[in-house]
């Protein structure tokens, strides 16, 4: 599972370097088919919302309501799917600008230094570094990440469009059988947004696995070369990134169990208690997924800034 | 603005490396203060979420629920914003250092520095950014003065906070899906970015120097 894995992120050192990126063009096309579901539970939160100002009936406000929540909330998933495959487009970019860099980099060299650069640690301008004689290996956390962002993307759609599906089921149901709706939108909300927190959780990996690859890369650029391998340190934002990813996903693992435990409980007082809570709970959750990923978007832009200054090193002072 | 001279990407030429253009300083400067807004206002929505189920739990007033029931969300969406904003500017931070640090490389070799324009991708993701952020901002304000005039005991919308919260929540997740969308976009610049990075480094060892 591995090697195959490691074909959908690393092409073929041959690949045309012209191509453009089918990755970026179905993630386009699939970001706009969710903008559409987006869109249609728009109309249908404004009609909704005429109806209960209208005074309409509560069981046709909350049809609307149900199956509304189901398609928006599979919506957001389509297009964070979307994110993930232009993302998994980034890292077999990443790999084609590496095998670019290994080719044009020894006809740019101006002259090539007789001594290394020492070796140990030492301080960048983006950071702490090692100087090491080979490249060094992948770390536990960029192999986890090449590992895990398939299957929780996978994972994160089938939750969110089964909770699609049970939404429709939930939303035929609040005028025959309320308490049997009540229940189903309570696993409706909890599987849907156990979804989403899986594909943040994927798309989170795969920033975790461009990182991996900018690190891998520059150190196999280096090497062959014969040069000394300067490699950046982990920063901090990117073990903050980590952290936040976890607490996160465990957020929303709680809050599927939480809306678990109240479907069993329709129309109590518990019900009521924990609907209240557990909203703002799977939010909470999601904004630290969110939070981890923009420090691992920081980390990316110190990662890549390193590489550049170390191209350009390598260029002018050939050491 | 020069006209491009090359047929497969628009680029600009200059002797010198370009350095990040507007909307990329503007990103590698407010990236970190949104980030920091974000980790402020959710803990904040959460507090709110749990004062307002407990009253629920011990039968508080009706009226202070429903005016929680719009400020809990107003707060917990100016995180999302927030939060949203953080990643796009971290994402246009990205492609200032791709910018600057490809035109570097070239520079540092003695070549020509080719840089490419604003991808239309770029450009759509900056219009629909702005778009979103507005939306979820506006779905944030109206929800921010519901909550007030019913805690401030206005029976009108009191009477209508259901409607309002409907309306409100549609719009802030249009807003929601609009930002995704436009973060699609700006990653999709990068794959661009990239793409026209692996054909230039390639072109540079056989081209003179100067």
């Amino acid at each position: 599972m591995a090697l195959t894995f490691g074909a959908l992120t690393r092409p073929s050192a041959g690949s045309e370097v012209r191509a453009p990126s089918r990755h970026r063009t179905i993630g386009l096309s699939l970001a706009a088919v969710g903008l559409a579901f987006a869109t249609i539970g728009l109309i249908n939160s404004v009609a909704a919302g005429d109806l209960a100002r209208q005074g309409g009936q509560a069981d046709q406000v909350g049809f609307l309501g149900a199956w509304s929540f189901g398609l928006t909330t599979a919506a957001f998933g389509t297009v964070k799917l979307a994110i993930g495959l232009i993302l998994l487009g980034i890292v077999r970019h990443i790999w084609i600008r590496v095998e670019s860099v290994k080719a044009a980099l020894p006809g740019l060299i101006r002259s090539r230094a007789t001594d290394s650069a020492a070796l140990g640690e030492f301080d960048s301008e983006f950071g702490p570094a090692t100087a090491t004689a080979t490249a060094p290996k992948p770390l536990l956390i960029h192999r986890l990440a090449g590992l895990m962002w398939a299957p929780m993307l996978a994972m994160g759609v089938m939750l969110v469009y089964a909770g699609l599906l049970l939404s429709f089921a939930a939303a035929g149901n609040v005028a025959v059988d309320p308490a049997l709706a009540s229940s189903q939108q309570a696993w409706v909300q909890g599987v849907q947004f156990l979804g989403e927190g899986l594909l943040l959780s994927g798309i989170s990996f795969l920033l975790g696995t461009i990182l991996g690859a900018i690190r891998s890369g520059g150190g196999e650029v280096q090497e062959s070369l014969g040069l000394t391998v300067k490699t950046l340190r982990m920063p901090l934002t990117a073990k903050l990134f980590i952290g936040l990813m976890m607490v996160g996903l465990m957020v929303e693992i709680a809050q599927f169990i939480g809306y678990a435990y109240i479907a069993t409980v329709p129309g109590t007082a518990d019900y009521a208690t924990f609907s209240t809570f557990l909203g703002p709970l799977r939010e909470f959750g999601l904004g630290a997924l969110l939070s981890g990923i923009v420090l691992a978007l920081a980390t990316i832009a110190k990662a890549l800034g390193f590489q550049f200054a170390r191209i350009t090193q390598i260029i002018t002072s050939g050491r | 603005m020069s006209a491009s001279p090359r047929s497969d990407y628009n680029v600009e030429l200059s002797s010198r490396a370009l350095g990040p253009n507007v909307p990329q300083r503007i990103g590698r400067l407010l990236w970190a203060p949104m980030l920091a807004m974000a980790v402020m206002a959710f803990p904040l929505g959460f507090v709110i979420a749990i004062a307002r189920a407990n009253l629920v739990a011990n039968g508080g007033d009706t009226a202070t629920i429903a005016a929680l029931g719009h400020l809990g969300p107003a707060v917990m969406f100016v995180g999302f914003a927030a939060v949203f904003a953080a990643i796009s500017f971290a994402i246009a931070r990205i492609l200032g250092v791709f910018r600057q640090g490809g035109g570097e490389v070239q520079e540092s070799a003695g070549r020509r520095v080719q840089t490419l324009r604003l991808p239309p991708t770029a450009w759509a993701f900056i219009g629909l950014m702005a778009m979103a952020m507005m939306i979820i901002l506006g779905g944030v304000i109206g929800n921010a003065v519901v909550g007030a005039s019913i805690a401030s005991g206005n029976a009108d919308a009191f009477a209508q906070s259901e409607t309002w919260a409907i309306w409100f929540e549609g719009v802030r997740r249009i807003g929601v899906a609009l930002y995704l969308v436009a973060i699609a976009l700006g990653l999709a610049a990068i794959i661009e970015a990239l793409r026209f990075q692996a054909v230039r480094l390639r072109e540079l060892p056989a081209e003179s120097t100067g």
